[in-house]
């Protein structure tokens, strides 16, 4: 087993994982199958999935198919939702749209819902990680008020109530609970966890218990620990390297003594690549690492993403393997040939060259192949999760429109950190959707008045702008107005409205298994949606109308 | 010194109001440059302004309509405003690809963001008008509020040229910017040019801010932007000059600004003098037809 995963296994299980037990590898879960939140949704709807923690997630606003999103949670024995405020995902079962369509009813709803406030970023230790992997502590500037606890509370205290109910097992099962190294320090009233104890866990100790600085020191025989190898190296020295606040003024223009980046520190990835073939820095000012003959050594203003010793003009032996086959001139060490790649050649279910396909729900046919959608796409047969028939197909015109759908720069995703923060929510008050004045002359649409947009999953309804930066597009020789709308609202908190993810189906990408939500086919219309069951019927009648069965849009 | 001495200091200062308000050897004066070429609207001034300023939300929870802009104009509390305009108008060799054929078959298209503020003038007639001394000239030539000293008497919202102060109707005060007189003090940046992501907002001293805007217009007409111009920059206007001054990429009216102001207090020395006048002409009338009367 290798270094990394040794250390990893001796990190959670401390002295119960022994080269005789594989170090406990067995107490790890296993993957049985694709475990994504829409499988997760789909396996909450077939009633395999008991359970959900929802920890600063709102998929009854958040996640595509938002109606598909309570009727999961519907269906479970237990949900546990973590968050600043009461967002949607916490009140469906009281007062989410289907209670107000009689669709559900609350006495009928068997999921016993618990929520837990959450504490703020302010009110807790903690590091910020960036998408630079710039780690930046944060210390906590004041208490939680009332109830709210941070999230290492939440987890820790729970561990430790499950590891006192279990203490006196004898059951195999409970083991891996029983084991794990959970002994970390508490404090003050609230008896906080220390989360410097958990960042020195992640960080990983030597043989002698020191810390570790560095994962070259992770060895495969169970003498070191590390909660995770990319951060060996951030309590280095037993300081806490991501606390560390050196101005500018007084280090190299990397800021490489600001915060810590992970791996080893490095602020740029394949740094050697800043050099030239020789070694010497491409520019002088750009400079980031170069080799120094006389030390026989890399060295720069940044970590060197490159072995330390390994000359210019190694050249790897035959039959070379591992690090040792990349050349002194091949800055990609994680790449088998150490070059910098285009594409990805192998690892991806679809590619590895871009093609076009249509949307799942398009107003037209591919102009590039007969094959429209993308056959490798993951689709889900589910009757509240209905695809549009597309492009040529009978009944495609019943949503004529195209719908692209954007965030805004006042709201933070599904709005669970702005929509109840009144400085925020005055930016942008209520869900709007833009069009053209084209559009709102076609279909009657008045500069802040309601519009209702309509697809096979749901109903909304939103103020209108109409606006210049809408323009109609022309696409296979036709005219096709398109329809632009920011996500954020739900019907909680300060800034309210209709939530846009109830338009949108599931529908994956093969790689990432990411819901197509950018461009969909909808049809709008003047005036505010049906309230009670008329929302609901106004769904099925569209539906009907283009003649929507469980076999539209499915085929691969 | 009578209300009447100040008022004429204010209008016939030399452009130093800091040293014309009395101070002896103040700071340079300090000031807003807003580069609205810079602006990307994304309004990070305004929600600064509020959180450091314990300015609440308006109250209104409204969708305005106006391009991205849900908060309209200024107010008591409101003390930085992200203006949206959206024009058809020639981008300047930029492309913007938003093509109405039908309707536009130039198709250019542009959408200016200006971020608006007191313009804290050198003459400021908020300041003269105001009979509790609430309204003051800081030692950095600003306009500031005192709010425990303010009496609610209104004179200074409609004396302001630009409509900027504003009353707080539950409260009764008026409230505005104070250029954040007390992060100034500290030495820091008011918060709503530490939190602009772009430097579309810019402090510093009025003399080095006009330097910079000047050279900034120069290069932007020389790249072939040639309506961007200066607003509020020149000590010879209606207002003496502003303390917060703007570079704009039209006509000042598409923002929302008065084309021309001027302090609105800039007569009052010559009405009183024509009242006085008028008034003595008056008692001598009286006068005269009472001694007349009484023959």
């Amino acid at each position: 087993m290798p270094a990394y995963m040794v250390s990893l296994l001796k990190a959670w299980w401390g002295d119960a994982a022994t080269a005789e037990n594989d170090f406990c590898f067995d107490y790890l879960p296993r993957l049985l199958g694709t475990h994504g939140t829409y499988d997760t949704v789909m396996a909450q709807l077939e009633g395999t999935c008991k359970g959900y923690f929802l920890m600063g997630e709102n998929p009854a606003v958040g996640s595509a198919n938002n109606r598909l999103q309570r009727m999961g949670m519907a269906n479970l024995d237990w949900l546990v939702v973590r968050d600043f405020s009461l967002i949607e995902s916490a009140t469906w079962w009281k007062d989410g749209p289907e209670i107000e369509t009689a669709e559900m009813r609350t006495e009928d709803i068997e999921t016993e819902v618990f929520f837990f406030p959450a504490a703020a970023h302010i009110e807790k230790d903690g590091t910020f990680t960036n998408t630079q992997r710039m780690l930046q502590w944060h210390f906590e500037a004041q208490r939680p008020e009332g109830d709210a606890r941070s999230d290492l509370w939440f987890m820790y205290h729970l561990g430790r109530r499950i590891r006192e109910r279990l203490a006196d097992s004898t059951d195999e099962r409970d083991r891996p609970v029983l084991d794990l190294t959970w002994d970390y320090p508490t404090a003050g009233p609230l008896a906080e966890p220390s989360a410097e104890a958990v960042l020195q866990e992640i960080n990983g100790f030597g043989p002698d218990g020191a810390h570790l600085s560095s994962y070259s020191q992770l060895a495969d025989d169970g003498s070191t620990s590390c909660g995770a190898w990319i951060y060996c190296g951030v309590y280095a020295d037993g300081v806490n390297q991501a606390a560390r606040r050196k101005p500018r003024t007084e280090q190299n223009w990397t800021g490489g003594e600001w915060g810590w980046a992970w791996p080893s520190n490095r602020r740029v990835l394949y740094n050697r690549a800043s050099a030239d073939p020789e070694g010497r820095p491409w520019s002088e000012r750009k400079a980031l690492v170069w080799w120094d003959g006389d030390a026989g050594r890399w060295v720069g203003h940044d970590t060197p993403d490159f072995d330390l010793d390994k000359a210019p003009d190694y050249r790897p032996p035959e039959g070379a393997r591992g690090p040792g086959a990349t050349a002194g001139d091949q800055p990609f060490i994680m790449q088998a040939d150490g070059l910098g790649w285009l594409y990805a050649p192998a690892g991806t279910t679809d590619g590895p060259l871009p093609t076009h396909y249509e949307p799942q729900d398009s107003p037209v046919d591919n102009a590039l192949y007969g094959q429209k959608r993308n056959p490798a796409r993951t689709t889900y047969d589910h009757p509240g999760n209905r695809y549009h028939p597309s492009g040529s197909e009978p009944g495609a015109n019943v949503f004529p429109y195209v719908l692209t759908t954007y965030r805004l720069t006042e709201h933070f995703t599904s709005g669970g950190m702005s929509r109840w923060a009144p400085h925020l929510s005055e930016l942008q008050p209520e869900s709007f959707c833009e069009v053209s004045p084209e559009l709102a002359a076609e279909r009657g649409l008045e500069h802040r008045g309601w519009a209702t947009l309509v697809t096979a999953r749901g109903v909304v309804e939103a103020r209108v702008m109409v606006t210049d930066r809408m323009t109609p597009l022309n696409v296979a020789g036709r005219r096709i107005h398109q329809i632009g709308m920011p996500y954020h609202w739900g019907p909680n908190g300060l800034a309210t409205g209709d939530s846009l993810n109830e338009l949108l189906s599931i529908a994956l990408d093969p790689n990432a298994h990411i819901q197509e939500d950018k461009a969909l086919s909808i049809d709008i219309r003047p005036g505010r949606r049906p309230r009670g069951a008329g929302r609901p019927a106004l769904v099925r009648a569209y539906q009907q109308r283009a003649g929507i069965g469980a076999d539209t849009g499915t085929a691969p | 010194m009578s209300p009447d001495g100040d008022l004429v200091l204010s209008l016939v200062g030399g452009g130093e109001p800091a040293l014309d308000s009395g101070y002896e050897d103040p700071p340079p004066r300090k000031g807003f440059f807003t580069d609205t070429s810079l602006c990307i609207g994304c309004k990070a001034c305004e929600v600064a302004c509020k959180e450091w300023n314990e300015v609440p939300a308006d109250g209104g929870l409204d969708f305005l309509g106006l391009s991205m802009d849900n908060t309209g104009g200024l107010g008591a509390d409101t003390w930085r405003h992200v203006a949206f305009i959206e024009q058809r108008k020639p981008l300047n060799g930029a492309e913007a690809n938003l093509i109405h054929s039908d309707r536009d078959p130039n198709g250019d298209f542009r959408w200016l963001m200006s971020s608006d503020v007191c313009k804290h003038c050198t003459h400021a007639a908020c300041l003269d008008v105001c009979p509790t001394g609430a309204l003051f000239r800081t030692e950095f030539g600003t306009v500031v509020v005192q709010a425990d000293v303010c009496n609610g008497c209104g004179y200074c919202v409609p004396a302001c040229p630009y409509g900027v102060i504003d009353k707080r109707e539950e409260d009764g005060r008026v409230f505005k910017c104070t250029l954040c007189y007390d992060r100034l003090g500290e030495g820091m940046d008011p918060a709503c040019a530490k939190a602009c992501p772009t430097n579309s907002i810019q402090y510093g001293e009025l003399d080095e801010l006009r330097e910079r805007a000047d050279a900034r217009v120069a290069h932007l007409r020389a790249t072939g932007v040639a309506d961007a111009r200066l607003y509020g920059r020149d000590p010879g206007d209606g207002v003496g000059g502003d303390g917060a001054f703007f570079l704009l990429l039209d006509e000042p009216e598409v923002y929302g600004l008065p084309p021309d102001p001027v302090v609105t207090t800039r007569d009052l020395p010559q009405m009183w003098r024509s009242a006085a006048v008028a008034g003595v002409a008056l008692l001598g009338g009286i006068a005269a037809a009472t001694f007349a009367g009484g023959r």
